[in-house]
């Protein structure tokens, strides 16, 4: 373990210091070890982390191929994840990562597409083709690589052609791979509809030419999807100058995801003046950031509102009480810049109250704000101990409830066993140690965070915008790719290496 | 396969009948969908009918299309995989250099019919190996039956080794059987054999009758089931059944997934249970005095009257469909998407609220 952070209690701050210095095993370890260890906690500082981790790993990769990138950058994200699946805001982010790579990629294979264009370029581009809108991925949730590695090819690299289709090996998914080949075809003159993603005409791929067999479009060497089909002839063919663009443009990639990671708030906040109005009483809970920045822009632009704030025991009451008397800067307390005034100071009335009077007290609410911990591909939250009980208890008297949360929070991944999502925390919290006798007779649990069910929400306020809860589907296909969602199935990885730690 | 030589002239369809063709693979293959029958029917027909030009081949697909619907009391199912394979040649025909590649097409096509069919089947088997991500350990699943789909997702769970081989997945089923299915052969055989396969793998399977549904609901974990076509926004057509199980499992706050291939997705936005476009005398009111038709016709005849000034009476629409109607056992329902937790198709899970981007795709 590196020697810089003697003394210091490890956490975000440090452990982004010892990055400077660390070389990358260590650094990843250390990352591992915090995760594992809970010494790094909420969404935010594990995707700040990651990134940062991320950003290093790209920046020392030495091969030029992208490819070579990607299967680099899945290892690691294997070995975080794993370390701590539900913080999924590390799979998430290095899931934002690999859909950059991939679509730097792509535009690099491709340089006759306009630059910043996300389509999904076709190959050779048919002549006389209309402007093409930007790629739907059409993959939307998938299943929870939380227990059990999924055992299909998901990994594109793997892709048997269709005729040597193996049991496991999907027809369907390599009949996509061969729409990659049709994709200039299908685009007729009169409309528009961009080349998508592997699964863009699914519903085409049980018509499509078997592979191999390609009338239209003749595709470079090594035909396979999109993602991959020019990865390896690129490497042959292009000249230093393209290669040396795909890290570059990466690392410019994953330095404007760096910039939105600190901008989330801001960009949140931006709304806020549609959602909060004069005389309003709005509930909130837990002493998230991004909620405080939210109300705080409200309040700077003279809205004069109440605020009632649970209290969030036994988890976070401390941190809420902090908030709202000295407007600390929520969880991540040594970022010294990330200190604000509290609302009182703004003449707002801030109202404490226990979690027990939220249902007692909800006629009175005008409009619910949350900050979950992680938004999954459904709609539905993970959110801290509580909410669960205040969003039905919104449900039950009508009130809105509103979620706020950066995209970097949205996961791609569906929801099948809730249980298993859900952290347990010290049970010392709930009833002290020094209870010896009463803790002998009795289980305690502490349940960290709660499972609140998409049909409770009623607008997701994301640095994007606001969207109804069915919206969000898109909102994942256009972030995030297919082959992404699960990280495992390296040729030669134990399956063993994404279990739940 | 009716074998002519009938010259372009000539109507094409007339020595081949889509329809027979079209039941012919059906009855003869018990694991093709109506979809995939349909398309395999339809390039029967191109194959058997030369044709040149692009606006033939359309013409003559739509000209079979439209016979097939016509004849098939249920076209909801089938319109799916024509309309498919409708767009696909039309995307693929009517571009400006197609000229050269219309005979590649066709040969493609008309040689790899069987080529389609295997690869609908592989969805099957994609979306069953979904199946042991669904199904975890103590888990109780209710589904009605008949459903091929379904049946192999349960299968798969129930052969799975969970993924890192420590074991199958211990979980248990309830299959509704109605038990007026005994005239109802094709259902009630696929569900016996369903339920025995699942038996020999050591599942414990409880048949209940479709009124024990809402009894034995608090027992269950999710429920899953099949569909013969996923509408437009994201709703189900299904066995008759299915939108009682998908009330009762929200009512009782469980999860209700559909299990579908996503050649299925047809185009169509019914707003009730009135607007599939199909006629089915599900709910057939009669008196002493004997109704029937006469009287329905008659009352149908009336209602359309009514502040409708240009309604003509004896519509051939209506005279249509009362001559095609659903038999009892084929009969379906529509299941609303607000009670629908998730389509499971080939490409993962989707959203109902995406049912309808996929299937934009393809039509515009």
């Amino acid at each position: 373990m590196p020697s810089s952070t003697v003394g210091q209690t490890p956490s975000l701050s440090t452990y982004l210091k010892s990055l400077k210095h660390n070389d990358i095993e260590t650094s990843i370890e250390l990352f591992i070890s915090l995760l594992k260890r809970r010494q790094i906690r909420n969404s935010r500082s594990c995707a700040i982390a990651t990134i940062s981790l991320l950003l290093r790993v790209v920046g020392e990769v030495r091969t030029r191929d992208a490819q070579q990138l990607i299967e680099r950058i899945r290892a690691v994200g294997r070995r975080l994840v794993a370390a701590q699946p539900r913080e999924m805001a590390v799979g998430n982010i290095v899931r934002r990562v690999l859909e950059n790579i991939r679509e730097v990629a792509e535009r690099d294979q491709d340089p006759a597409e306009s630059d910043g264009s996300i389509t999904t370029p076709s190959t050779p581009p048919v002549p006389g083709e209309t402007k093409q809108r930007p790629a739907l991925r059409t993959k939307f949730s998938e299943f929870s690589p939380l227990h059990g590695a999924a055992t299909l090819p998901q990994d594109m690299n793997a892709r048997a052609p269709l005729s040597a289709s193996s049991g496991d090996s999907s027809p369907a998914i390599a009949g996509m791979a061969e729409t990659a080949l049709q994709r200039p075809p299908l685009m007729s003159s009169n409309t528009s509809f961009a080349p998508q993603g592997p699964a863009g005409s699914s519903l085409f791929s049980i018509l499509q030419h078997p592979q191999g067999r390609s009338p239209f479009a003749t595709p470079p060497a090594g035909a396979q999807s999109p993602a991959l089909r020019a990865l390896p002839a690129k490497g042959d063919e292009g000249p230093t100058s393209e290669k040396l663009d795909i890290k570059a443009e990466v690392i410019t990639a994953i330095q404007d995801l760096q910039r939105e990671l600190e901008e989330v708030d801001d960009e949140i906040s931006e709304f806020a003046q549609d959602h909060i109005h004069n005389n309003e009483i709005i509930l909130t809970h837990t002493s998230s950031q991004t909620v405080q920045s939210f109300l705080m822009k409200a309040a700077s632009k003279k809205r004069k509102f109440t605020v009632f704030h649970t209290e969030a025991y036994p988890n976070n009451h401390l941190e809420t009480h902090d908030t709202i008397v000295n407007g600390s800067g929520g969880g991540s307390a040594e970022d010294a810049d990330e200190r604000w005034k509290p609302l009182t100071s703004m003449g707002i009335t801030v109202i404490l109250i226990p979690d027990s009077a939220v249902f007692a007290l909800m006629s009175r609410i005008n409009k619910v704000i949350l900050a979950p911990h992680t938004v999954l591909a459904n709609g539905s939250l993970i959110a801290a101990a509580g909410s669960s009980t205040i969003a039905q208890a919104a449900k039950t008297h009508r009130v809105p409830v509103v979620v706020l949360s950066g995209v970097f929070k949205l996961s791609p991944v569906y929801p099948f066993d809730t249980d298993e999502l859900i952290e347990y925390g010290d049970p010392g919290k709930v009833v002290p140690f020094q209870e010896g006798e009463f803790m002998d007779k009795v289980d305690v649990v502490n349940p960290v965070y709660d499972f609140v069910d998409a049909e409770l929400i009623d607008l997701y306020i994301t640095n994007l915008g606001g969207h109804a809860p069915s919206y969000l589907y898109r909102i994942v296909a256009d972030h995030y790719r297919v082959e992404d969602i699960d990280l495992s199935g390296g040729k030669g990885e134990a399956g063993g290496a994404v279990k739940a730690g | 396969m009716a074998a002519n030589t009938q010259q372009r002239h000539g109507i094409p369809d007339t020595p081949f009948d889509v329809v027979s063709t079209y039941r012919r693979l059906l009855a003869e293959d018990p694991d093709l969908t109506m979809p995939v029958g349909a398309i395999e029917a339809l390039i029967l027909g191109l194959a058997n009918t030369p044709a040149s030009t692009v606006s033939e081949t359309l013409d003559l697909v739509s000209k079979l299309t439209a016979q097939l619907k016509r004849s098939i009391p249920n076209p909801i199912s089938l319109s799916a995989g024509t309309d498919l394979f409708q767009q696909y040649l039309i995307s693929n025909l009517q571009r400006p250099s197609a000229r050269g590649d219309f005979d590649h097409i066709r040969s493609h096509l008309v040689q790899n019919g069987r080529l389609f069919v295997e690869r609908a089947k592989a969805a099957r088997e994609t979306i069953a190996s979904f199946g042991r991500h669904f199904i975890r350990d103590g888990n109780t699943v209710l589904t009605n039956g008949g459903s091929r789909v379904v049946g192999a997702l349960l299968r798969s769970a129930a052969e799975s080794s969970n993924g890192n081989a420590r074991g199958s997945i211990r979980f248990r089923v309830i299959y509704v059987v109605s038990p007026s299915s005994s005239s109802g052969s094709a259902e009630e055989s696929e569900s016996t054999a369903n339920i025995a396969a699942l038996r020999e793998r050591e599942i414990p399977v409880a048949t209940i009758p479709p009124t024990a549904i809402a009894y034995c609901m608090d027992q269950v974990t999710q429920c899953f089931v099949g569909a013969e076509g996923v509408v437009e926004n994201g709703g189900i057509v299904s066995r008759l059944g299915t939108l009682q199980m998908a009330t009762l499992a929200k009512a009782a706050g469980k999860p209700f997934y559909v299990v579908s291939e996503s050649h299925k997705f047809v185009r169509l936005y019914p707003l009730g249970q009135q607007d599939l476009g199909i006629e089915q005398n599900i709910v057939d009111f009669r008196t002493a005095k004997g109704s029937g038709s006469g009287t329905e016709a008659g009352q149908r005849k009336e209602v359309k009257d009514e502040g409708v000034a240009d309604m003509e009476e004896g519509d051939a629409g209506v005279a249509r469909t009362v001559g095609a109607a659903c038999k009892p056992e084929e009969a379906v329902d529509y299941t609303p998407p607000h009670l629908i937790s998730g389509i499971i198709t080939e490409s993962g899970v989707l959203l109902p609220s995406a049912v309808s981007e996929e299937l934009i795709k393809i039509w515009f």
